[in-house]
């Protein structure tokens, strides 16, 4: 700073003070060098309103709100205390890609976090969602070769395609339940979650979408929801508060625990499975992802871990986007024709659709982007440089600093998206000026992006291309509106009903 | 390793996995073993699966690529291989190429051909459009360098790998951050 100061005496020695300000003013990027600024000038909250707004006022599950108004108060870059960790907010593309573009070889979510301190206190391996460095390195690419080439994603078509079969069967039989209704989609879709989940790591199928569901996975799918309501809590809290409030964290820890049991479960009897059927001396085909993880060097305790983290994450992710899309369609008739008769132009009579199919979709792909313009599922990921300083916009923010990627304020950014509260889809499908591509990334970007991406991609597109050649989707009561909720990741803040029409 | 000889082992090290489940003691000692000989099967697997994809196993096409610093590398390819396989194979000294080892996922793989050369390529994917979308110094001619394969329509084609445009701001921080 000294420093920068003296060149600007240096060089305006001689000039009055209207040239100054004209040069200032030209050479705009030199100003930047010369005014950065540091943590200290960042403008936020205090820690005591900050912590006010989040355990007094609901905030935990207002967080993605709390990014707009953070935004509309303070501008795109500010910091605030969130329980012990001090976080900096970014909530303009250019700045979000400005961090997204200096994360280094090996990018850290962040190394404070209640899902890694759960994982040592039980002496567990970490999986892809908490590893770092080269141990993390290695988990992604034993399976992003497997989770993320399109050509590899298109063998579980058929996989997927036979949970997809079963989740209209579920349809159907609970809209004879109450005449045309299903309530609360959500969870029928929490068990199409898991059970394609499910079928895509042991290529065996757990029954979530039968009549009646077995008692574990209805338990694993409250876990999944306990785990997520009770981690920002237990990142905001400071440890020392788990003893004397010990509720969200022993909550927190048995979730966990009935997760990684329900996982290992699985292998272990998959595993068992296999070597009977060899002992027997029958062919074993591998074409599911805890089978390829067993091939490489990966420990046992390390499987257990990335297969557990596989399982949860496909779960309230494909719920809430099939969720919204649903939602969306049923609340905008015209869109869901032209979705239909999209979906019908390309299946020419067949029922069910295939990778290349969908491929040949660009509305469905318009809808599912605008769904997660809407409602992206991760509201807010964070960033941790662990080994330089940075710059992003006019700040300088200092290595480890945890940096907050404000994804559900730049996706509801009106500079970005016209009527940004509105579902238009069609706007994807031909991109104006304002469009900037950082605004919204729903599954992030870079080699620290969703690893299911395509997975999830082809999910909902099979589901819903089947869907909506069954039925026709309306709303129970066109006046229920449905607003979003943070529970960790953005869930229906109530129960969406929906009437199936058969067609 | 034939088909039979790989079920045998595959059936051993199952075998030896489940009686390591019973008897936990002998587990660690099983679990090595169990890696060693899957991993073996596995490579196998691979090649296999490698050439066929690959078509040939003759370098006998050429791609030359010009680095940020305006340096030509040249390399031989494979009809087949994608640029950023090539890339890899010969260690070409690009900053920071292919950092989702050719999962779609970034953009860093980014290249620009010219105009005759765009337009024998293949099409491009909405997946391969999307990650273009978020590539620094995005052209009308760019596209990802794994997605791309040699063809012998393209042999001896010139590729550029974008530059980033000077940033003094960041050098300024650089700076700092040596200080």
């Amino acid at each position: 700073m000294a420093q920068s100061l003296k060149l600007v005496n240096r060089t305006s020695v001689f000039r009055n003070l209207t040239e100054m300000w004209a040069e200032y003013m030209r050479r705009n990027s030199e100003k930047v060098i010369k005014t950065h600024k540091c943590l200290a000038d960042i403008p936020g909250p205090s820690t005591v309103s900050f912590l006010t707004d989040i355990f007094c006022k609901r905030g935990l599950s207002r967080l993605h709100e709390l990014q707009l108004e953070g935004k509309a108060k303070y501008g795109p870059v500010w910091k605030a205390s969130f329980g012990p960790i001090l976080t900096v907010h970014v909530a303009d593309p250019s700045l979000i890609e400005q961090v997204l573009r200096q994360e280094g070889k090996h990018p850290i979510r962040s190394d404070l976090s209640s899902w890694k301190d759960y994982r040592q206190y039980r002496g567990h391996s970490y999986g892809l969602l908490t590893a770092e460095g080269e141990e993390w390195q290695q988990l992604r690419s034993i399976l992003g070769k497997h989770m993320l080439k399109p050509k590899e994603v298109e063998a579980y078509s058929d996989v997927l395609n036979d949970v997809v079969g079963d989740l209209v069967q579920k349809i159907k039989y609970q809209r004879r339940q109450s005449p045309h209704v299903v309530k609360d989609i959500a969870n029928e879709f929490y068990r199409f979650g898991l059970e394609g989940i499910s079928s895509i790591l042991f290529e065996s199928r757990i029954g979530c979408l039968e009549t009646t569901i077995p008692k574990e996975t209805e338990k694993f799918i409250q876990s999944i929801n306990i785990m997520f309501g009770k981690t920002l809590q237990t990142m905001a809290m400071p440890k020392f508060l788990h003893k004397i409030y010990p509720n969200p964290w022993r909550k927190f820890c048995e979730s966990w625990d009935y997760m990684f049991a329900f996982a290992k479960g699985h292998i272990d009897h998959r595993m068992a499975d296999i070597a009977e059927k060899l002992a027997r001396g029958e062919k074993v085909e591998g074409k599911y992802l805890t089978y390829y993880l067993a091939q490489e060097k990966v420990p046992m305790k390390s499987v257990y871990a990335n297969v557990t983290e596989l399982l949860l994450s496909g779960v309230d992710t494909i719920s809430s986007t099939l969720s919204w899309s649903l939602y969306e369609l049923a609340r905008h008739p015209k869109i869901q024709a032209s979705l239909n008769q999209e979906i019908q132009d390309v299946l020419e009579g067949r029922d069910i659709a295939t990778a290349a199919d969908v491929a040949k979709m660009p509305l469905m792909k318009a809808v599912v982007k605008e769904v997660l313009r809407l409602y992206p599922v991760i509201p807010g990921n964070a960033r941790v440089i662990s080994d330089k300083d940075i710059q992003v916009g006019e700040y300088i923010i200092p290595k480890k600093t945890l940096i907050t990627l404000c994804h559900y304020a730049t996706s509801r950014d009106e500079k970005y998206f016209s009527n940004p509260d509105e579902f238009k889809p069609e706007r994807w499908l031909k991109k104006d000026e304002s469009h900037h591509p950082y605004a919204s990334i729903p599954f992030g970007f870079g080699k620290r992006s969703c690893i299911g991406r395509r997975i999830a991609e082809l999910e909902v597109y099979l589901a819903l291309s089947r869907i909506l050649t069954h039925f026709e989707v309306r709303p129970e009561n066109p006046e229920c509106l449905v607003k979003p909720m943070t529970r960790t990741i953005l869930v229906p803040g109530k129960e969406i009903n929906l009437q199936f029409l058969e067609r | 390793m034939n088909m039979a000889r790989s079920v045998s082992i595959l059936r051993r090290t199952f075998m030896s996995r489940l009686h390591g489940a019973m008897c936990p003691k002998s587990n660690a000692a099983t679990q090595v073993l169990t890696r060693s000989y899957m991993r073996s099967f596995t490579t196998s697997a691979k090649c296999q699966d490698a050439k066929s994809n690959i078509g040939s196993s003759e370098e006998n096409l050429t791609v030359n690529f010009i680095n940020r610093n305006g340096e030509t590398l040249k390399a031989t390819a494979k009809e087949g291989e994608s640029l950023l396989e090539v890339v890899i194979r010969h260690h070409l000294n690009i900053d920071g190429f292919g950092a989702c080892e050719g999962t779609l996922a970034c953009s860093t793989c980014h290249l620009i051909f010219d105009q005759k050369a765009y337009d024998k390529l293949s099409s491009v994917t909405d997946e391969e459009m999307d990650m273009l979308d978020l590539a620094f110094g995005l052209s009308d001619t760019s596209r990802l360098g794994c997605q791309i394969c040699m063809t012998k329509a393209i042999d001896g084609i010139t590729v550029r790998v974008p530059t980033e445009v000077s940033d003094v701001r960041r050098d300024q921080v650089e700076k700092q951050n040596k200080q």
